[in-house]
């Protein structure tokens, strides 16, 4: 049988990517499908990453341009999987690109568009903190950087392809269907933040000061929404009392996810250290039920932030959070170490949001013919943990567990070498 | 003393203009209070002259084309009409009462024409003398209309307005007729924040204040206060004064 010499990957993140790079560098060519508009995922929201306190989009962003370059990748954005034929070593794709309504080549990335749409969206990158417009691009720094057309918002006034002077833009653009030729594929899609809105006892939704901490990441990040400034929804000024809240939606039976999504205890110290650095003035402190430091030296990180900034752990579940009326101001209540319940006042409560598995995990199993796990993560064995139940169809990143970006990377080039490994022994190439 | 309001009168060339000529040959007797500004078109008249007839101290504007479907322009009358109808809503957004009226007169209707301007001076005289000439509230409601000025020079509303009836009527670039009713929300929409950016513009336009400040200065909630922050700041109409403990105070650093 023709085995071919090319290979899927599906997610763009960090995981995509690192797998892309790494396949592309030993001289296979490379599809790296992303459903958004950038590739980057996740991690391009981070304001910084742990155990290091990198900036996380100024390490990520020479990567998304490598990406972008590398001439053995070619880059498919607004790009899902339909369908899928064929054996491992020789399947046939079947992807759909969702129209831009603009051309992607003759996209310069200039904005000006954006400047003219007079609709008014909210921005899903800054997590809903400000504005866009109906023809937008992700962030920044994305790759590849061209501008999209939101259908559902888009009121069709036409003044976008009257000021582009790149003559981009294509109203009558329809979807794409391309069908590929692969001799293996990369799951990376990633993971979904827990929605804490679906519990009430957070308030999340309710309760303007209540923030998840992908908001929070967005709030202290530079390019986010206040330029840095911590300032919280309620009313702009500086919470100099921050709450950060464990566990929502890990380790919870009842309203969540049983297991522990190993990245919070991390991200939540990481955050609080941050905060404190933005400004002295802040006083941050963490609830949990214990601390999972899992990694090399992040127990140190842990005693960094407690020592060195001064940040207070409290060993305590939250149950409930309550909002004074006048300042918008939280109450917790907590158990003490002395075992009396006492009350204390903050002006901003984080919630540390656990990683589900991605929405789009059971669908594309489903397509791949390939097992899930008993919490929809994708099955893998301890000794091959980037092997599906399927030959020829790998996996990196959050998709078959939570994990930190380090051990993503890991993964992400794993992966790549279980596909080289793979082509070397049906010997083909 | 009687109360004789200033009235401002805009009248299209080729209809309601030649109706006052017609009202003035034929010796029709009407009040003295409209001052006549003659335009091609009742679409020639922008919004933003009406704001600033009212931030001078006028007590009433009166925008006269032909009647629908008689334009010389074919459909300048259309446009004018969803540009008074935008007016008197961001007018009753800042709490001015109604000053402004839109009428037909033909070139014929020289009795209409007369009608017309004593109905709207008795109006405009049993509504009183322009806020605008009150001391106590002045500089609240010169604030409020520079708002309202800078709201309509803003590009996004003139843009709504401008293919607002191409898209309800004809049609946009997709082929689809947007409903007047979602479209009208739209617009009402954009003029509700555009008016409350430029209000927050004014009071922040000489000193720096923070947002819970500024949210009782115009009275909106601060949290929304904030989001018209956030898109003024990426506007770069709007940056960080200063930080006083945990107050963090913004300014507006452009001339708009």
């Amino acid at each position: 049988m023709e085995k071919i010499g090319s290979v899927l990957v599906i997610g763009g993140g960090i995981a995509g990517i690192q797998a892309s790079m790494d396949l592309a560098d030993s001289g296979f060519k490379v599809y790296l499908a992303e459903s958004s508009m950038s590739i980057g995922g996740v991690m391009s929201q981070l304001d910084k990453t742990f155990p290091t306190n990198d900036c996380s989009i100024c390490i990520l962003a020479p990567k998304l341009v490598a990406a972008g370059r590398h001439e053995n990748i070619t880059l498919l954005i607004n790009t899902n999987l339909e369908k899928i034929e064929g054996n491992p070593g020789n399947f046939t794709v079947g992807l759909k690109q969702n129209s831009l309504l603009l051309d992607q080549e003759k996209c310069t990335g200039c904005g000006v568009c954006a400047q003219e749409c007079p609709v008014e969206a909210i921005d899903s990158f800054n997590e809903g903190l400000s504005n866009r417009a109906a023809i937008s691009v992700k962030f920044p720094q994305a790759v590849p950087l061209v501008f999209s057309i939101d259908q559902d918002l888009c009121i069709g006034c036409g003044f976008c392809k009257g000021v582009c002077k790149a003559k981009a833009i294509d109203y009558t653009l329809e979807d794409k269907f391309t069908t590929l030729n692969v001799g293996a594929i990369i799951l990376a899609v990633g993971f979904d933040e827990y929605d804490p809105g679906i519990v009430q006892q957070y308030g999340y939704g309710k309760y303007l000061n209540v923030v998840t901490s992908i908001e929070f990441e967005r709030i202290l990040s530079a390019s986010g929404p206040h330029s840095g400034l911590i300032l919280r929804p309620s009313d702009g000024i500086i919470p100099k009392k921050i709450a950060f809240l464990q566990c929502v939606g890990s380790r919870d039976k009842k309203h969540g996810a049983e297991y522990c999504s190993s990245i919070c205890c991390m991200y939540t110290a990481k955050e609080a250290v941050i905060a404190k650095e933005h400004m002295e003035i802040i006083e941050p402190t963490i609830f949990s039920m214990d601390v999972r430091a899992v990694g090399k030296d992040f127990d140190k990180y842990i005693e960094r932030a407690q020592d060195e900034y001064g940040i207070r752990y409290i060993r305590s579940r939250i149950s409930d959070i309550k909002e004074i009326l006048e300042t918008k101001d939280l109450i917790l209540h907590f158990e003490n170490e002395e075992g009396k319940v006492v009350s204390e006042v903050f002006n901003l409560v984080v919630l540390a949001v656990g990683a589900l598995p991605n929405r789009s995990t059971k669908e594309l199993a489903k397509k791949l013919n390939i097992e899930l796990n008993g919490y929809d993560f994708c099955k893998t064995k301890p000794f091959s943990p980037v092997e599906t139940s399927r030959k020829g169809i790998y996996v990196c990143g959050m998709i078959s567990e939570p994990k930190d970006i380090p051990e993503t990377v890991v993964e992400a080039s794993a992966a790549a070498g279980a596909v080289n490994i793979f082509y070397l022994m049906s010997e083909i190439l | 003393m009687v109360f004789e309001p200033k009235i401002l009168g805009f009248l299209c060339n080729w209809c309601s203009y030649a109706g006052a000529d017609l009202a003035g040959v034929s010796r029709i007797q009407y009040p003295t209070n409209v001052r006549v500004i003659r335009v091609m078109c009742s679409g020639r008249v922008d919004p933003v002259f009406i704001a600033e007839a009212f931030m001078n101290g006028i007590d009433g504007v009166l925008v006269l084309g032909c009647h629908l479907g008689d334009c010389h322009y074919i459909s300048g009358n259309y446009e004018a009409e969803l540009k008074m109808k935008m007016l008197s809503k961001t007018l009753s957004m800042i709490n001015f009462s109604d000053r402004v009226r839109l009428d037909w007169v033909s070139a014929s209707e020289g009795n209409r024409f007369a009608q017309i301007v004593s109905d709207f001076t008795e109006h405009i005289r049993k509504l009183g003398p322009s806020p605008v000439k009150n001391k106590k509230v002045k500089k609240e409601i010169i604030d409020n209309l520079n708002a309202v000025k800078f709201a309509l020079c803003d590009s996004r509303l003139r843009s709504l307005v401008a293919r607002q009836r191409e898209l309800t009527t004809d049609g946009n670039v997709y082929g689809e007729i947007i409903p007047t009713k979602e479209f009208e929300e739209i617009l009402n929409n954009a003029i509700e924040n555009e008016i409350t950016r430029h209000k927050i513009l004014e009071k922040i336009k000489n000193e720096g204040k923070s947002v819970p400040d500024i949210a009782k200065e115009i009275n909106v909630e601060p949290h929304k206060v904030l989001q018209h922050i956030v898109t003024l700041r990426a506007r770069g109409l709007v940056d960080v004064d200063q930080i006083n403990e945990e107050i963090p105070t913004f300014i507006s650093i452009k001339e708009v």
